[in-house]
């Protein structure tokens, strides 16, 4: 799947230049990058849900997108999740595997941050599309709900055989998670490979001096 | 002051033919405005907080200007349409339940449209990208939206019937405050109080006092229901 003209201009500034995207079925894409660097806009523009500067992105491809904040409607947690599919077995294998299931009968608008997120990711993953995009879905979780995600995520990908954008901060999410970084930098991709070689031996100066800082 | 309240209680439950007759014209006019005023306002309301088009922010600040239309000036303008003269003489609705309805919905749905736009604007945003996300079809995201909508909707309506039986200027100039007609429970206070008559006045005027504290649990009930 190829994404083109993604170009976007706010107020002037270009945030995002990139001419084109290619993503593989089947695969992990990490987009790491500094803040106001592009990696929102690109996950947007990708998904459909911004305009680019030249229009929407087209795509014939089914995608998914969580958002970095995903609204919880004012029903149940088990109802958010039917609002995308009504499949009750993957409803409860989803609730048990993020471990809210105790939650399932709770207003989900008064969930807290990391549980929302949670329920957000579940009810994404109640139907199967072409390509996930996912914008920092482990920023508002601890460790383990983070981990529990990544492997509920990387599972769903060996079922369906999609692919998958992930925009993260987590450098150490990038080489758990991915098959291949795209290391974005000032709106545009200084560099993309695999995570043993982005974050081990950079190329670029603005990654390097990215990696160092995180590393520190 | 105590007698004069003992006897306004002894009147309300009198069953005066008066009474019932000012009650029953009250609600009527009140049910219908404010009905009238939700099922135009909420639309518009949820078109003006979701919506992006050209002139947007003008009508905004049009519809907060219409908020504060002084009562008496909508009922000027509403006299001045369907007197003798006006170009809407033709339509009878001066001193008529008709004609104090069409005020009321003037004067109302300004407000049910400012009441919705900000909770509407509010949460819109975030809920169009997360449906859009799930791929869920336009159509379907209203559907969520009005669902998501429904405390503010019947909190809405509450103020609205709130500020219909409330109001004053506008139904006295354009229903005459016609005993048996047109007299509303406001108007009819004023008559009363003028004419001395302040066991009647009083009486109508706890009749008021408690429906308006009925409104005002019930809202406080629905805001209570949506934040659990």
């Amino acid at each position: 799947m190829i994404f083109t003209g993604l170009h976007k201009t706010y107020n002037g500034r270009r945030v995002l230049d990139v001419d084109s995207l290619e993503l593989q079925k089947g695969r992990i894409y990490a987009v790491v990058g500094a803040n106001g660097s592009g990696k929102s806009t690109l996950a947007r523009l990708c998904a459909g849900v911004i305009k680019a500067d030249g229009g929407y992105v087209k795509s014939d491809v089914h995608i998914g997108y969580l958002p970095q904040k995903s609204y919880a409607f004012r029903m149940s947690t088990r109802r958010n999740l039917r609002i995308n599919g009504s499949d009750r077995e993957r409803e409860e294998h989803l609730l048990r595997e993020l471990k809210i299931n105790g939650l399932a009968s709770a207003r989900a608008n008064k969930l807290s941050g990391g549980e929302t997120a949670r329920m957000a990711l579940a009810r994404l993953l109640m139907r199967e599309y072409e390509l996930l995009i996912l914008d920092e879905p482990g920023s508002a979780m601890d460790i383990e709900a983070t981990l529990l995600s990544e492997k509920l995520i990387t599972d769903y990908r060996d079922r369906t055989g999609c692919a998958v954008l992930i925009v993260t901060h987590s450098l150490a999410q990038a080489q758990r998670m991915s098959d291949e970084v795209i290391f974005l930098s000032g709106g545009v991709i200084a560099e993309q490979g695999s995570p043993e070689a982005i974050i081990g031996s950079p190329q670029n100066e603005k990654t390097r001096e990215f990696i160092e800082f995180y590393s520190k | 002051m105590s007698t004069a309240l003992q006897k306004a209680v002894e009147f309300i439950f009198s069953g005066s033919a008066l009474l019932k007759d000012i009650i029953g014209v009250t609600l009527r006019m009140s049910l219908a405005s404010s009905l009238a005023a939700l099922l135009i306002g909420v639309p518009l309301g949820i078109i003006l907080g979701s919506g992006s088009f050209p002139g947007k922010r003008i009508l905004i600040v049009l519809n907060r200007t219409l908020m504060g239309l002084p009562p008496v000036v909508c009922g000027l303008l509403c006299y001045l349409m369907f007197c003798g003269v006006g170009p809407l003489r033709h339509l009878k609705l001066l001193y008529t339940v008709k004609g104090m309805v069409i005020a009321q919905i003037i004067l109302i749905t300004p407000i049910v449209v400012g009441m919705m736009e900000p909770f509407i604007s509010s949460v819109y945003p975030s809920m169009r990208e997360t449906a859009r996300g799930l791929g869920i079809s336009r159509r379907r995201t209203l559907g969520l939206v009005i669902n998501e909508s429904r405390y503010q909707i019947i909190s809405t309506y509450l103020m609205a019937l709130s500020r219909a039986l409330a109001e004053v200027g506008a139904v006295s100039m354009v229903g005459g405050a016609i005993a048996y007609k047109t007299n509303v429970m406001t108007t009819a206070i004023m008559n009363f109080t003028n004419m001395g008559n302040f066991t009647t006045a009083l009486a109508l005027g706890i009749i008021l006092l408690a429906i308006s504290l009925a409104v005002n649990i019930v809202v406080s009930l629905m805001q209570g229901g949506a934040d659990r």
